[in-house]
């Protein structure tokens, strides 16, 4: 899955057990994927066949949108995916290429516990709500947030700690299968 | 001092290497903490920047191109194509730009497109004595079609950075007679260079292995007229139309092709959440960034400092191209339309340019960033699959920038080719 996984000198235990969160997380992208496109499909045949429009699809499909996004997100964080600008790293000197692949990765755990607090008071703060045309509190629309903050924090920490810094054959290799434009 | 902080900010992060979304998430933090905003602001903004349902398309296209990706309609298409114009000079050349076009009318993603048709043509026609060069530049150039034709979900990721406002169902129509202008300037380029190198052309199979190819090809290609059709009679949206592309895709390869099982389809959905994961969280993260920039004012100071330069449109629209063909050279599709968008749509706005009209341009120049060094995504693939260096690639691509130039210019100064065929069909 990952183009990254750590070497076999590095402590397997650690690479287990956040191999199969990410499997986990992809899993729940996937479904959440699978989740919008049958939602979809349900609005048009309850349109055309049932002569209704379901209230519910809506909001439901968009709470799936931000678990595919949190998901895919925290598992790009691990496997390299996200949209980067390596070329400072590939031109210096390799300590220094390692010191900024840590700080970056401090950065973006750092950002993904921000995430997760600041969603995580939405959350609480939107629970008594009731979510229009569903029975959902308004709250739940922050929870893929909330959650994919703390996956992103993991995976970034995986990085910073238990995981050997990327070559820089990694990073070429990895900017060549960025998201698809 | 505020625009500063949040420009400097995204300028040092960008070039450590921090990730895009969460520099531009960390770039807007900083401006927050300058005014002495709270916090919690950026993450309102994260939130509300994925809240919109336009944005569900985008996943959507992205499952059911790599469902064709990977379910055997691109080998029909190639297939197809060889009949109708491998006997043109320049053979599986032309054979190359003609499949890259169909399969980008399916899977709206240019590195599906240099994946799925480079993948397999590239190879082809090195071992029929084609340079390794020309392969992967033919390859390349024509993958940017696929930015511009239905269901791009680069074109839907423009309607959204713009606010949601511009019609999907326009943006699809008018990307249509600039994408067939660039099918035709790359052809032509291909059959120059190929004339001047001395390439051979396939025999022609005659009009009963055409028809024979075409039938099998067929069912692939009507997911074009499904998506367009069914979106501007309106039976569904843009949102449902990516819905029924995925369930049509999937009954396609698994019950029609059988070229999906269960591995398969397993290993494409987890490359797609990883990929819908890259694309959606730079949109969120934009969410904070779009705020801070209009909370700043900073569209209405480009506008203002662009009026200072230049008075005419079409100058206006020149500086525009320039400059996103400069940034485009490091930066990626993305975040470029997602950057972009909010600071010089309002500048062609303000000029009486019409936003669909820009749009076309903005996707087109920005696509150029996708075949230029030092970052290129379709260019590393490219030279990936054609196993030679970025160099050596770009050392004779010249004839084809000139080309994709040149129609980019066409769309500057002929707004009718963008914007003929939505009023035809609104």
């Amino acid at each position: 899955m990952s183009n990254n996984d750590a070497p076999a000198s590095i402590n397997t235990a650690p690479k287990t057990v956040f191999s199969r969160i990410a499997n986990l997380t992809l899993i729940a992208a996937g479904f959440a994927l699978l989740a919008m496109t049958a939602i979809q499909s349900w609005q048009v045949f309850a349109r055309y066949v049932l002569n209704q429009s379901p209230g519910w699809t809506e909001p439901l499909a968009l709470i799936f949108l931000n678990t595919a996004m949190m998901c895919g997100a925290a598992v790009c964080v691990r496997t390299n995916r996200h949209f980067a600008f390596s070329l400072l790293i590939e031109n210096v000197a390799p300590k220094v290429a390692i010191a900024l692949q840590k700080f970056s990765a401090a950065f973006v755990a750092l950002l993904g516990v921000a995430i997760a607090w600041g969603s995580w008071q939405l959350v609480l703060g939107d629970w008594a709500v009731r979510m229009a045309g569903t029975a959902l509190p308004e709250g739940s629309r922050y929870l893929p947030l909330s959650v994919g903050g703390v996956l992103i924090a993991v995976f970034a920490l995986e990085k910073l700690f238990t995981r050997a810094p990327i070559s820089r054959t990694a990073v070429s290799s990895a900017s060549t299968s960025q998201a698809k434009p | 001092m505020t625009i500063f902080i949040l420009f400097a900010t995204l300028a040092i992060l960008l070039l450590i290497g921090v990730p895009v979304a969460f520099a531009l998430v960390g770039a807007s933090a900083a401006a927050v903490a300058s005014l002495g905003l709270p916090m919690i602001l950026s993450v309102v903004e994260i939130a509300s920047g994925a809240n919109s349902t336009t944005l569900l398309a985008i996943p959507l296209f992205i499952f059911a191109g790599e469902i064709m990706l990977h379910g055997g309609i691109s080998a029909r298409i190639i297939v197809f194509a060889s009949a109708l114009v491998g006997h043109m000079r320049g053979g599986l050349g032309q054979v190359n730009v003609v499949a890259s076009t169909l399969f980008g009318g399916v899977s709206g993603s240019a590195i599906a497109d240099v994946s799925a048709i480079g993948g397999t043509m590239i190879p082809q026609m090195v071992e029929r004595c084609f340079d390794r060069d020309f392969a992967v530049n033919v390859a390349i150039t024509s993958a940017l079609v696929a930015l511009l034709v239905p269901p791009s979900h680069n074109l839907i990721l423009y309607s959204a950075a713009a606010g949601g406002g511009i019609s999907i169902a326009d943006l699809f129509a008018a990307g249509m007679v600039p994408a067939a202008l660039l099918m035709l300037a790359v052809m032509a380029t291909t059959w120059v260079v190929a004339r001047k190198r001395g390439y051979v052309a396939e025999p022609f199979p005659g009009m009963q292995q055409l028809l024979l190819r075409l039938v099998s090809a067929l069912p692939g290609l009507l997911l074009i007229g499904l998506i367009l059709g069914g979106i501007r009679a309106g039976i569904f949206t843009a949102v449902e139309s990516a819905a029924i592309a995925v369930v049509y895709a999937l009954m396609l390869a698994a019950f029609v092709y059988h070229e999906l099982n269960w591995r398969g389809f397993v290993a494409l959905c987890a490359n797609a959440a990883q990929t819908t994961g890259a694309i959606l969280f730079v949109i969120a993260a934009s969410g904070a960034f779009g705020w801070m920039l209009a909370y700043l004012e900073v569209p209405v100071a480009t506008v203002a400092l662009l009026q200072s330069i230049a008075h005419e449109p079409y100058t206006i629209l020149l500086l525009i191209v320039i400059s996103l063909l400069i940034l485009g050279t490091f930066m990626d599709m993305a975040p470029m339309i997602i950057i972009c968008t909010p600071i010089f749509l309002p500048v062609a706005k303000a000029y009486g340019i019409d936003p669909i009209h820009f749009g076309i341009i903005l996707i087109l120049t920005a696509g150029i960033g996708l075949i230029t060094p030092p970052v290129g995504s379709v260019l590393f693939v490219g030279v990936a699959i054609g196993k030679i260096t970025v160099g050596e690639a770009v050392r004779t691509i010249w004839p084809f920038y000139l080309a994709a130039a040149v129609v980019v210019l066409l769309v500057v100064f002929f707004p009718a080719l963008s914007l003929w065929l939505p009023a035809v069909l609104r």
